[in-house]
């Protein structure tokens, strides 16, 4: 006997198993339209993971870079700021200087002296600054000043300049300190210059600027030559005071060049830095949209398909129930 | 036709439709049964010499598909043994996480490697080298969870298989002795069909561990044959044999001997292949999953831990660290050496050294790990070039990775993609047995009981009855029309 017949539960079971697919779909595609991004990424991505982990790390690099560029330019414009107020005083210093001789005030020079060792004093104190608790003249030795006291120095130049006689034995005798390793590189209580960072993928930026750059040391040099006025030099010798003062005053004017090129060789990092972070922030942008064209999906395709899916989620209750209602049992 | 021969025909007919009545009432009654097999009453005419005399009941026969019956088991089989794979993939996958997600391994080795450009930037940050160390912490943990789910997942994979051997040995105890009982009932004549249905059920219950082949016997035996044709159950039952480990660990495997393979009836059998009985159903999935993925997954796992720990074990690193010393990354504090890479992913762990609540620094990030004492708090030196192992692209050594240099980033990317793709593969493998299982379901589905033929078949029982009975009353007349004379 083979007639046609259909089990009664081969319906059902049709019907079950379409509207639990129906209901899986639903449930994927809404977590999809709500995040715009493919709930199964492998299956998106056909399972490689490469491009979208290397733009990830591109994107957190890139992030940390920006913290890196920040906190250097920062850096960079402290110390530029630091050099600029030094560079104002000694030069302002200088013409001060130039001018006292001149006038074989004793007074005058008495005050210009008192003035020197203020700015000497001063520029000691702005080359031993800290910016965000780092000291920014000590090289990698960010911890500490980067100079012993103004005082301390002052008074080891006392005893250098003590046997001379003259302005120009005095001069001399500054210098040779400021020159020698047991003289002022022993004030230095810094280290080697700070290393080259990573500014930017496979690009690096260094500040190398530490208070034993020749253009500092020369400028202190010519305050402390103007200071000893203030440290009884040649007392009463009015003659060689005005010497000592030009002395001075020459040496600061001179290094004015070099602490120019300094600002300026700072200046070319810190442009550098603005440039690698300008850049960093364009490429964080197109790696942003690069990362979303890999992962997100098109939301009118995805709505549309959740619409479809509903739809045919209706369609299969209107025929389950239907189904159902259709039974020889009822006619008869 | 005699009268009394007219009315034996009558009562036969009754005595037809009362019990096709039965038959269909009990066929609407397990409309809902699965794995019953619809009954249909067999009748013939009776004749006793060469007269008919009414009707004979010659049985009630189940009616089953074996053909239909038999795909839809090893389909079963199939979409358990996929299932069982695409499983344990998934699980790998979702431990290691898409790098979209910070707590992905992806994510973790940018989390570090940005750590290390921060910590460069202000090398005397506690803040920031305490990052580093954390950072670094996040990797470890992603690689020893990864490692101890994958070995958790051998271990469910090994109870499973106890599970599931113990529940086939009983269930093929019943089987025969479903069997049996059977063959007794056939000796005396009585109706096999209840027990039939049973023993399907029982069949049923074991297809989807071990593909199946039904051979018929006679007096209604069945004997049961492996996809490779070994002998799982014929008159008497096999006996699978099976020893579970407990806790498995990274280097235990079915070829050293430390995990247990599978018997039947003592003699040892495959567990995977075409020649392995069980090849193709829930049981050599996991198997599979005990001696064939979880091992390739832990191997790639373990290259890429022994990656990054050569990486920053490299001697041009850190002039501090004495030769042999351990680097950054250590096998539970010692140096990694390459003969100690199986299992490696569980047991690389931070040099204690870096780590203040081990007793190390953390200015020893900075300053070198054999450092004495702290140096340059402003040294970035060290710290860039840690940043510059984690990126240098290094050929890896083992894992079965493709040949080529590349970052340690790009490298873990890689390993996520080889699970994935294989899980792709597992899924897409499981929703097409998936697919092909719901088809021959349903094919055998169709084979079960209609309660509109049903119906219809009460409509003619019932007409059937009423006119039996008339003939009754007619003859009945008769007789009393003679009587009356």
């Amino acid at each position: 006997m083979t007639l046609v017949s259909v089990g009664d539960l081969a319906q059902s079971f049709v019907l079950r198993n379409r509207s639990a697919a129906l209901k899986q779909d639903l449930q994927t595609l809404s977590g999809e339209v709500v995040t715009g991004i493919a709930a199964d990424q492998a299956l998106h991505l056909s399972g490689d993971f490469v491009p979208v982990a290397a733009l990830e790390a591109s994107l957190a690099q890139l992030a940390s870079y920006k913290s890196t560029t920040a906190e250097m330019g920062l850096f960079a414009t402290a110390m530029q700021n630091a050099i600029a107020s030094i560079d104002a005083s000694a030069s302002d210093l200088g013409q001060s200087l130039l001018s006292a001789p001149t006038s074989t005030s004793a007074t005058r020079l008495d005050a210009t002296g008192f003035d020197a060792q203020q700015r000497f004093e001063q520029a000691v104190s702005t080359l031993n600054t800290r910016f965000g608790d780092r000291s920014l003249f000590a090289g990698m030795a960010t911890n500490g000043p980067a100079l012993v006291g103004a005082g301390a120095m002052l008074t080891a130049l006392d005893a250098e300049i003590a046997g001379a006689l003259t302005a120009q034995d005095m001069v001399t005798a500054i210098s040779a300190w400021f020159d020698a390793p047991t003289g002022f590189a022993a004030s230095y209580l810094g280290a080697g210059a700070l290393a080259p960072l990573q500014v930017a993928p496979g690009e690096t930026a260094q500040i190398d600027v530490t208070a034993l750059d020749p253009a500092l040391v020369q400028t202190l040099k010519g305050l402390a030559i103007g200071a000893m006025l203030n440290r009884g030099a040649l007392a009463g010798d009015l003659l060689g005071r005005s010497q000592l003062a030009r002395a001075a005053a020459e040496s600061l004017i001179s290094s004015q060049t070099d602490r120019a090129l300094l600002a300026a060789r700072l200046g070319t990092t810190e442009a550098h830095i603005g440039a690698a972070d300008v850049r960093n922030q364009a490429e964080t942008t197109s790696l942003s949209i690069a990362r979303l064209d890999l992962l997100s999906l098109d939301p009118y395709e995805t709505v549309s398909k959740l619409e479809e899916r509903q739809s045919q989620l209706e369609l299969l209750y209107a025929i389950t129930s239907r189904m159902s209602r259709l039974s020889l049992v009822n006619y008869l | 036709m005699t009268i009394s021969g007219g009315l034996s025909s009558a009562l036969s007919g009754l005595t037809a439709a009362s019990k096709a009545a039965e038959v269909v009432s009990n066929n609407i009654a397990n409309a809902t049964t699965e794995g019953y097999g619809r009954r249909v009453m067999r009748t013939s005419a009776r004749v006793v010499g060469s007269v008919g005399q009414g009707v004979k009941i010659t049985g009630v026969d189940r009616l089953s598909n074996p053909i239909a019956l038999r795909d839809r088991r090893l389909a079963d089989a199939t979409v358990a043994e996929r299932g069982g794979r695409a499983a344990f993939l998934q699980r790998v996958e979702r431990g290691l996480g898409t790098p979209d997600q910070p707590s992905s391994l992806s994510g973790r080795i940018a989390s570090f490697d940005s750590a290390l450009v921060e910590a460069s930037s202000r090398p005397e940050s506690e803040a920031r080298l305490s990052k580093v160390m954390e950072t670094a912490k996040g990797i470890l943990l992603v690689l020893n969870t990864a490692s101890r789910d994958i070995q958790s997942a051998r271990a469910t994979a090994d109870d499973q298989i106890t599970t599931q051997v113990s529940f086939l040995n009983s269930t093929l105890e019943k089987i025969a002795a479903a069997n049996q009982q059977i063959r007794e009932n056939f000796g005396s004549g009585r109706n096999t069909n209840g027990l039939m249905d049973e023993r399907q059920q029982l069949i049923d219950s074991i297809a989807a561990i071990i593909p199946l082949r039904e051979a018929e016997r006679e007096n209604g035996q069945l004997a049961l044959y492996a996809n490779d044709g070994t002998v799982i159950l014929d008159a008497k039952a096999g006996v699978f044999g099976f020893v579970p480990v407990g806790i498995v660990t990274p280097g235990m495997t079915l070829g050293s001997g430390a995990l247990s393979g599978l018997t039947l009836d003592g003699r040892a059998v495959r567990t995977t292949g075409d020649r392995s009985p069980i090849t193709g159903g829930s049981l050599a999935g996991q198997f599979a999953v005990r001696d064939d993925l979880s091992v390739a997954a832990q191997d790639k796992l373990d290259a890429v831990a022994r990656d990054l720990a050569e990486r920053f074990q490299d001697a041009g690193i850190d002039a501090t660290r004495a030769p042999g010393a351990p680097g950054l990354f250590t096998d539970g504090g010692a140096a990694f050496g390459a003969a100690d890479e199986v299992g490696f992913s569980q047991r690389i762990s931070l040099n204690a050294a870096v780590d203040p609540s081990r007793g190390g620094a953390l200015w020893r990030l900075r300053d070198g790990l054999g450092a004495a004492s702290p140096g340059f708090s402003g040294d970035a030196t060290l710290l860039t070039a840690l940043q510059g192992a984690l990126t240098v692209p290094r050929t890896p050594v083992s894992g079965g990775f493709m040949a080529g240099e590349r970052s340690f980033a790009t490298l873990g990317a890689d390993l996520l993609s080889g699970i994935s793709s294989a899980r792709l593969q597992a899924d897409g493998d499981m929703s097409f047995a998936q697919g092909h299982a719901d088809t021959m379901r349903q094919i055998e589905l169709q084979d079960g009981v209609d309660t509109d033929q049903e119906m219809q078949s009460l409509l003619m029982i019932e007409q059937a009855y009423s006119a039996n009975a008339k003939v009754v009353q007619t003859i009945s007349n008769l007789i009393d029309l003679l009587l009356g004379m």
